[in-house]
């Protein structure tokens, strides 16, 4: 019966349906790594732009600051080029003349110096700029050199109009110039600036950008999985509650079988008794008394009669038998003890198992349900010894502990991994055992006998 | 003389029946009430004061054991015949603590009515011989496996002796007039035979002998 009802719970297990979440807890997946993606990338893309951003501004800085250097020291050159010149056209010591030429002869090659010092990397309006000063200072020397080849005398009288005329707007004009080219850096420093600026302005865009989408979809992510917790949550709960419900209606169903069973086999041990076993018992009074009646008959009659006795003795014997299978008559006749003690000695009537009993400290004013069920699991361990475990000797201790019953069944056969196999026996002993609010416990090893405790808590009041 | 008294109790009419008319066959014996249960047994008991109660041990309301106990307890003169289907120890064992002199089984309970309950009337002890068989099979059988001795060996003739009329429901007094022996000496027998038999009671003791054959 029970392994019936196994089965279709397996079969029940088997037909339920999987939870159709795989796909949901693919995209959740999908989406996570993405965001994390998106996350990583910005981020070093990010680190990135930044430190370009800064290599561009210090390059920009270098190159205003070496621009600067540079025309700081051409415009110096050229400064003491011309203080050079000034003096020659004033001073009239004519053997000084060849020392002052050699003088602007080597400053001369040293402002081309500081031209050819000046950046290789221009673009063409700093080129024009920078040619365009090189161009007036070329001009300055074409003027210089028509004056260094005048002899003193003439150079001092026409020395102020000389410098009035040519050498103060040729300054002025490369003032202007080197002016013009240090205003044109300062501009592209700020272009520079700016463009660094703009870039930033971007940048900050982008990640602003960015920041929303990981935000957006994170959010999404976080509601879409606190919304997925709660219905497995939920399903789970409700899971749960189906799994306690079930396992209760089981439980009671399994419960109701037991008691179903002894009272089936109580009405049918009752039945067969009282109605076929009493029968047979007057037929075979009655048996007697005709062989008493018939005692001088013929012989064939008494030999007959005798047979007939012998038939009727063994349905009555087999009726007896079965009957007491069914339904220990002793529980009801003598109580728990004496039908403890009865069933051990059946056993050993009928195997190979020496079975002691010692039953007297248990109570005999238990419900009728206990009884049988004690009954039962000792008969059911027995029966387990005599089949499995080719055990000499085993003994059954019933007795009465300070709040409980404690029913123990010892062998000394072969033992089994109790771990491992659990046949019916012990599924019925252990469902009977429940029933009772009991606990029972198997305690078996191979080649060590095995152990059956099970320890029932006392009925209060005690009454049926 | 009167013919013995006889009340029959068993829960069934057709097994009433039988018994009745094996009883009145005889005529030293006269069947004067049947009850149909435990309680039923006791109350007619309890009126009719017959000399020997024919009692069935499984009944409703009283069973045969608690019957038999509470007649006994109140009429001592009057002896209980267990009738029953189970030749086990336990039933045995409690009908004669129960106060019943002789136990038969049903299935021959039309062949040892008559004696049993002239036996009982008597105040002695009897069984169906089959009862005997089965105790003594069970014995021997414990012995065999579990590899003890026959206590039964360790007694002394008298004690032997002693042992027997003990289980025939003699007292003290009657052994001692009977052997020709102090009743001291006879209780002294006693105890020592019951300790080497480990037996806690006369009924133990009466068991012991029916299993050993000594009486049935």
């Amino acid at each position: 019966m029970a392994a019936t009802l196994n089965e279709s719970a397996e079969a029940g297990a088997r037909t339920e349906p999987t939870p159709p979440s795989s796909r949901l807890r693919w995209l959740f997946l999908c989406v996570s790594t993405l965001l994390l993606a998106l996350l990583l990338v910005s981020g070093v893309l990010t680190v990135r732009f930044l430190s370009e951003m800064r290599t561009q501004e210090l390059a920009a800085a270098r190159a205003l600051a070496e621009r600067t250097r540079a025309l700081s020291g051409l415009w110096l050159s050229i400064q003491s080029y011309d203080q050079a010149v000034q003096q020659f056209v004033a001073q009239t010591a004519a053997d000084r003349d060849a020392e002052v030429r050699r003088r602007l002869d080597r400053l001369t090659l040293e402002i081309a110096a500081d031209f050819d010092h000046y950046p290789s990397i221009r673009d063409s309006e700093e080129d024009a700029l920078l040619n365009g000063m090189r161009h007036v200072f070329s001009q300055q020397r074409t003027l210089y050199i028509r004056i260094l080849e005048a002899g003193p005398a003439q150079r001092r009288r026409r020395a102020d109009s000389v410098l009035a005329e040519h050498l103060e707007p040729v300054q002025r004009q490369i003032l202007d110039w080197s002016g013009k080219l240090q205003v044109w850096n300062g501009e592209r420093l700020q272009h520079a600036d700016r463009a660094i600026v703009t870039q930033f302005a971007n940048l900050q865009g982008s990640l602003s950008r960015v920041l929303a989408i990981g935000f957006g979809s994170g959010l999404l992510l976080v509601l879409g999985s606190m919304a997925y917790i709660v219905r497995l949550d939920r399903q789970t709960r409700a899971r749960y509650v189906e799994l306690a419900q079930s396992r209760h209606a089981l439980q009671q169903l399994s419960a109701r079988l037991v008691d179903a069973q002894e009272t089936e086999r109580r009405a049918i041990s009752r039945e067969l008794h009282d109605e076929v076993g009493q029968s047979l018992g007057a037929l075979l009074v009655d048996i007697g008394r005709l062989s008493t009646t018939l005692s001088g008959g013929p012989p064939e009659v008494k030999a007959q009669l005798d047979n007939l006795k012998s038939v009727a003795e063994r349905t009555f014997q087999s009726v007896r038998n079965i009957a007491l299978l069914l339904r220990p008559s002793m529980l009801d006749d003598l109580g728990l003890a004496a039908a403890l003690e009865w069933q051990g000695r059946e056993v050993s009537r009928h195997s190979e198992i020496e079975v002691s009993v010692e039953s007297e400290s248990i109570p005999e004013d238990l419900p009728d349900e206990h009884k049988i069920y004690i009954y039962r699991l000792v008969q059911e361990a027995l029966n387990n010894a005599v089949r499995h475990s080719g055990a000499r000797n085993a003994k059954v201790v019933a007795e009465r502990a300070a709040n409980s019953i404690l029913v123990r069944i010892t062998d000394d056969g072969r033992g089994f991994d109790p771990g491992r196999s659990r046949g019916m026996g012990i599924l019925g002993m252990e469902e009977r055992v429940k029933r009772l609010g009991g606990t029972l416990r198997v305690e078996s090893q191979a080649g060590k006998g095995t152990t059956v405790t099970a320890e029932l808590p006392i009925p209060a009041g005690g009454e049926a | 003389m009167k013919p013995t008294s006889v009340l029959l109790a068993d829960d069934h009419t057709l097994i009433r029946a039988g018994l009745r008319m094996v009883v009145d066959a005889q005529p030293d014996l006269t069947v004067v009430g049947e009850a149909s249960d435990g309680r039923e047994a006791v109350a007619m008991a309890g009126t009719l004061k017959p000399d020997v109660v024919v009692m069935d041990i499984g009944m409703p309301n009283l069973n045969g054991i608690e019957a038999s106990r509470q007649i006994r307890a109140a009429l001592p003169d009057t002896q209980v015949v267990m009738l029953s289907m189970h030749s086990d120890e336990g039933y045995v064992l409690r009908a004669l603590k129960a106060g019943a002199k002789a136990y038969l089984l049903k299935d021959s309970a039309e062949a040892d009515l008559a004696r049993a309950i002239r036996a009982a009337t008597a105040g002695k002890s009897f069984f169906s011989p089959a009862v005997g068989q089965v105790l003594l099979q069970d014995y021997m059988r414990k012995l065999e496996r579990t590899g003890g001795e026959d206590s039964y060996e360790l007694l002394s003739p008298r004690e032997r002796e002693i042992l027997q009329l003990v289980a025939e429901g003699k007292s003290s007094k009657e052994i001692a007039h009977l052997l020709n022996l102090s009743v001291y000496t006879v209780e002294t027998h006693r105890a020592k035979l019951m300790q080497k038999l480990s037996l806690r009671s006369v009924p133990e003791v009466i068991l012991y002998a029916v299993r050993k054959g000594i009486i049935s």
